[in-house]
């Protein structure tokens, strides 16, 4: 298998298409790939600038440039493949899972795909699989892991995939593979008081039902790869998610219930309507602009501010949030860069949401972004997408969050 | 005393309205909610059951279940509108230690499922057991165990009499059948509908019953053991 993407080049774009406006689109299209190959050209790489063309509005356009951008995301070089020796993968204690759940895929891949070629490919995704738990014996497999990594196994080929997800498990999802889900429950644990800060009658009346978070519990650790079916719209929200915090994902699912306020206020006040009514997720949201919802509601609520809400009922313990401070700390310092490594370092070295940073700011957006405690990447990332958000999409957004 | 008798199920006259803010002037007909956990190991088709049940027939293909799926039908028993709600769970094991106990809560039965081609699903079944009684308040609700996949008869690895051995020392009717085999349509259907009639005539003092007091269900006459298919 050659790393071509089963879809071809073929754009996965969720550019709407509405006519009199689809030449405008077209031309922000065509700025927005310049732009992206710009930043990839550069020397070195502008990786923030890569970040942000994952948030703003289309993502990153095409599988093609998924390709070379998504590396770029994760600080994974394209130029060193981790050998995959499959010989004594398939003797491993989560083989037997791995299996019966990626059999049971199908639906992952796409509909058209003749059944041989779907095949090989779940051999690849079982491989795939194996390999990174065997090379990380402190990831443990969860149901769901499959369909993160089909994802990738779909736009970059096996060989990418492997380097891209192992990175991905060390990283994002490395609170989703502990031995136990205990620290996927308490990332659950920051999705009700978000829905709180925004709208507190839905969340007390999400609370009386005693609803619990479960209905959120694939969209968080399959990134919504398990229930949505539109490959586009998975791949959009990957951009997203590639480009921010590793709590993104339940900022999105905060901000899908924020959007479904009416029909979860109409349903009966009871778990199971209620449970019912979220886990079945519609397939025509609106992804723009819930992520740039998801984006602003990160800057406005980090976090650092929900953290005691959510551990409110458990022990602090590490979390991806945590892990992630010295992923970009590991990144910074591999990357040439050096006036953006040293302004990394010296923010990092003060952080912490102290006062310190407070007073002896670089500019303005620091100061904010040393208060609300974001990692620098991201909140660069994440004020120049509402920014570009809201200038590509204003209206939307208005008739939706008045 | 009735009216509060059945208050300990849940009714969805309860829940309409009360907080929605909605006006009702006419409570909706009421009906009682029975509610069913379904749990056993990966793949021994637990969504296929409660898909079977609820819609009817074998899903064309199933995913695996994570977290908590939720399934409803509504039946009429001896005149009485009832809602079934089926609580289908992950197997994997990292699911529900810490993920599924929620959906424990208030459960009016619970339905073990293993897969009659695979006997490490059977191996499983004292640790959900024990697992369930953990999480379980009253000792005495409705239990039932399902060998499922009877439809691969060459492949059967978990012989009837050991079953049935097996759950007459819990103390739990032993259903074998298949989700999947056309001919066997009713069979899921009569599996659930006889735990709803168990359920219906079951008295609803779960809570204040004393423990070990002659109410556990009794297994069922042997004859209901056979394999439809």
């Amino acid at each position: 298998m050659t790393s071509q993407s089963p879809q071809g080049d073929s754009p996965t774009s969720s550019l709407p298409d509405r006519g009199a406006e689809t030449a405008a689109f077209n031309g922000k299209r065509k700025k927005k790939v310049a732009e992206i190959y710009q930043a990839l050209n550069s020397d070195p790489t502008d990786v923030a600038a890569l970040r942000r063309m994952a948030i703003s509005e289309g993502g990153l356009l095409t599988d093609e440039i998924r390709r070379e951008v998504w590396p770029k995301l994760l600080n994974v070089s394209t130029s060193d493949p981790p050998p995959i020796s499959r010989k004594s993968l398939r003797e491993s204690k989560d083989y037997q899972q791995v299996l019966l759940d990626v059999r049971r895929s199908l639906r992952r891949f796409p509909p058209g795909m003749p059944e041989e070629q779907r095949e090989g490919l779940q051999e690849e995704l079982i491989d795939i699989i194996l390999f990174i738990l065997e090379s990380n014996p402190q990831l443990h497999y969860y149901q769901g892991y499959h369909d993160i990594v089909v994802t990738f196994l779909l736009v970059v080929g096996e060989r990418l995939a492997t380097s891209l997800v192992e990175k991905l498990s060390t990283h994002h999802l490395r609170d989703f593979m502990d031995r136990t889900m205990d620290n996927t429950k308490h990332i659950l644990n920051y999705l009700m008081p978000i829905i709180d800060r925004v709208n507190p009658e839905l969340h007390d009346f999400m609370q009386s039902a005693e609803v619990g978070t479960i209905f959120a519990l694939s969209w968080l650790i399959t990134w919504f790869g398990h229930v949505l079916s539109d490959f586009r719209h998975v791949v959009r929200l990957y951009d997203f998610f590639l480009a921010c915090h590793p709590l993104m994902p339940i900022y999105f699912a905060a901000v899908i219930v924020l959007y479904r306020e009416q029909e979860v206020l109409d349903c009966d006040c009871d778990m199971a309507s209620v449970h019912h009514l979220l886990s079945q997720i519609p397939q025509d949201l609106p992804y723009e602009t819930l992520i740039s919802r998801a984006g602003d509601l990160f800057v406005q609520f980090p976090p650092s501010e929900l953290a005691r809400e959510a551990a409110a009922q458990q022990q602090a313990e590490r979390t991806a949030a945590s892990t992630f401070k010295d992923f970009e700390l590991a990144s910074a310092q591999q990357r040439p860069d050096m006036v953006l490594r040293q302004r990394f370092r010296g923010l990092l070295q003060t952080e912490e949401r102290t006062k310190d940073v407070l007073t002896k700011p670089r500019t303005n957006r620091f100061v904010k972004l040393a208060v609300m405690g974001l990692t620098v990447a991201l909140g660069a990332a994440a004020l120049a997408m509402v920014k570009s958000a809201l200038e590509w999409a204003p209206k939307f957004q208005l008739q939706l969050f008045p | 005393m009735a009216s509060e008798m059945e208050s300990s199920l849940e009714t969805s006259f309860m829940s309409s309205g009360a907080l929605s803010g909605s006006s009702v002037f006419l409570p909706p007909a009421r009906s009682r909610i029975f509610k069913i956990i379904v749990i056993g190991d990966s793949n021994v088709g637990k969504t296929c059951l409660t898909y079977r049940f609820c819609a009817g027939r074998f899903p064309d293909r199933t995913e695996a279940t994570i977290g908590v799926d939720f399934r409803e039908r509504a039946v009429e028993i001896d005149g009485e509108r009832i809602k079934i709600q089926l609580w289908d769970t992950a197997g994997q094991e990292r699911f529900r230690k810490s993920m599924v106990q929620h959906y424990y809560r208030n459960v009016h039965a619970v339905v073990f499922v293993y897969d009659m081609t695979n006997m490490a699903s059977f191996h499983s079944l004292p640790l959900w057991i024990e697992e369930c009684k953990q999480h379980l308040l009253a000792s005495d609700i409705p239990r039932i165990l399902v060998g499922n996949k009877c439809d691969l008869r060459s492949a059967i690895q978990v012989p009837t009499d050991l079953a049935q051995k097996f759950a007459d020392t819990h103390s739990m009717p032993l259903f074998e059948t298949s989700a999947k085999n056309p001919n066997d349509n009713d069979h899921v259907e009569a599996i659930f509908m006889t735990l709803a009639h168990k359920l219906k005539s079951h008295k609803p003092l779960m809570l204040t019953q004393p423990p070990g007091d002659g109410v556990t269900l009794q297994p069922e006459p042997k004859p209901e053991v056979t394999c439809w298919c």
